[in-house]
């Protein structure tokens, strides 16, 4: 359909190609249709899981049921047998018994370790779906684990206001801790200044007594002069004489 | 008797056109390929065996080496199972054919010793003269190790050839001693048949064991020249 329109416009667009006869072929095999019936075997049909039953591993078991309304299959295949021994369309040979051996040792392998692969074989099919319904189930457990954690999460969230309230009391103890701090610097800074003034002050004082007790001192030593100096030494040698006498007299008593 | 003995070796023609085609054709439709992943017993014991096998072998080989994986697992199945199908009977081993086996051996062989002389030409050069050698014997070792490489792939044709020709014969002797044992003497016939079943294990020993050793070495000249 798509051609028919590309000839179309192709035609109106150059003329001179409409008489074009080489496009013939092309147009046929563009215009066969493909993809138009509904498509088959979708989706893949499953295989069945165990194949047909066999009777001595060749024959099927669909032969038995179809001979036995008519002849038993088992003297079927013991006169066939005997007529092509006995006509030699089989001949005993060499190969007889080579193939007798080989038959025998096939047949008893078989039988005896039969069963053994066939459980390996099902053990190998096992481990690979084990393997894969175990990662099936690492990721629905993973998932049930994520679930799990939200939910606690959420039951959390609704508890939370308690972490607040205690943060809340922390910083106001806190931010009262540190204004009291604050408050005993001031306190202790201002005290300070104030005990500076004091001992300024005290010192002034002291320095100033002691400057006028030196003052003085020095002005009444000074105004002592000699004679006076001689007087009053003389007196209190005359003084210290007398009490020398009252004390003497003491001690005879 | 002696046309009899030969007669299972001749190539078979169905009317003049060759069925050895046919029948070397034939072990890959018991080799069976699947799209799913559980399989019926038979696919899944043949992918594990071939895994084992694939994995044993290329084992000891370089990146390069391994690019040859495909080549010498198809060997090695082509090889044990044509073995396998001849010891069933009146049947055709292609391997029995000194044709088949050169055709096989000779570009294999091939293939290692260019590829050797391709990539490393004095490594290649060097397999000429084994370490140690004392000096005035190094032309006569040189002509030596030439002749000795150059004999690998016949070496490896004829062994094969001769060893599986010799089995289905030897099994074909037995089979009519035994066939003529059956008029004269019943008691030794069955001491005769005891002998063949003890033959055909070796047999089936000896199909594995052959398809075993050409790929061995193949895949030895492999790693010498990778």
């Amino acid at each position: 359909m798509l051609s028919r329109v590309v000839l179309s416009a192709a035609a109106t667009a150059a003329p001179s190609l409409k008489n074009a006869a080489f496009l013939g072929p092309g147009v046929l095999q563009a215009t066969r249709t493909f993809h138009t019936g509904q498509p088959h075997l979708v989706p893949v049909p499953p295989l069945p899981e165990y194949g047909g039953k066999v009777r001595y591993g060749l024959i099927p078991e669909e032969f038995f049921q179809f001979l036995y309304p008519k002849t038993g299959p088992y003297v079927l295949g013991t006169g066939l047998i005997l007529y092509a021994l006995s006509k030699e369309i089989y001949v005993i040979s060499a190969e007889t018994f080579t193939a007798l051996s080989v038959l025998g040792v096939m047949v008893y392998g078989i039988k005896k370790y039969g069963p053994f692969v066939a459980d390996f074989a099902d053990k190998l099919n096992e481990q690979k779906l084990a393997q894969l319904e175990e990662a099936k189930q690492a990721s629905i457990q993973h998932i049930q684990n994520a679930i799990d954690t939200e939910k606690s999460q959420q039951a959390l969230v609704q508890k939370r206001h308690y972490l607040f309230d205690v943060q809340r009391n922390n910083i106001a103890m806190a931010l009262e801790v540190t204004y009291r701090e604050r408050l005993y610097r001031v306190y202790k800074e201002v005290k300070n200044r104030l005990d500076y003034h004091i001992s300024v002050q005290n010192m002034m004082r002291r320095k100033e007594q002691e400057h006028m007790i030196n003052w003085v001192e020095k002005h009444v030593v000074q105004s002592i002069s000699t004679q006076q100096e001689k007087e009053t030494i003389a007196k209190c040698i005359a003084d210290l004489k007398l009490l020398a006498k009252k004390a003497q007299a003491q001690p005879v008593m | 008797m002696n046309e009899n003995l030969f007669a299972s070796f001749i190539a078979p023609t169905i009317l003049g056109l060759p069925a050895a085609v046919l029948i070397i054709l034939f072990p890959p439709l018991l080799i069976p390929t699947s799209k799913y992943l559980i399989n019926n017993r038979l696919i899944t014991t043949q992918q594990w065996l071939i895994k084992l096998t694939s994995k044993q072998m290329m084992a000891m080989h370089n990146t390069k080496g391994r690019t040859w994986s495909l080549m010498l697992v198809s060997l090695i199945i082509f090889i044990a199972m044509t073995n396998l199908l001849g010891l069933l009977p009146h049947s055709f081993t292609p391997t029995t054919q000194l044709s088949m086996n050169l055709a096989m051996a000779i570009p294999l062989w091939a293939g290692t010793v260019i590829m050797g002389f391709r990539s490393k030409i004095k490594n290649a050069l060097a397999h000429f003269l084994p370490q140690g050698t004392p000096t005035p014997l190094i032309p006569m070792l040189v002509i030596i190790e030439t002749i000795s490489l150059l004999i690998q792939p016949m070496a490896l044709a004829v062994r094969l050839t001769a060893n599986i020709t010799a089995g289905h014969l030897l099994m074909h002797l037995i089979g009519s001693a035994t066939l003529a044992m059956s008029t004269i003497n019943l008691p030794s016939t069955l001491i005769i048949f005891t002998i063949l079943i003890l033959l055909t294990i070796l047999e089936i020993a000896v199909a594995l064991i052959q398809a075993y050793v050409f790929t061995l070495l193949v895949s030895l000249y492999l790693h010498d020249n990778t």
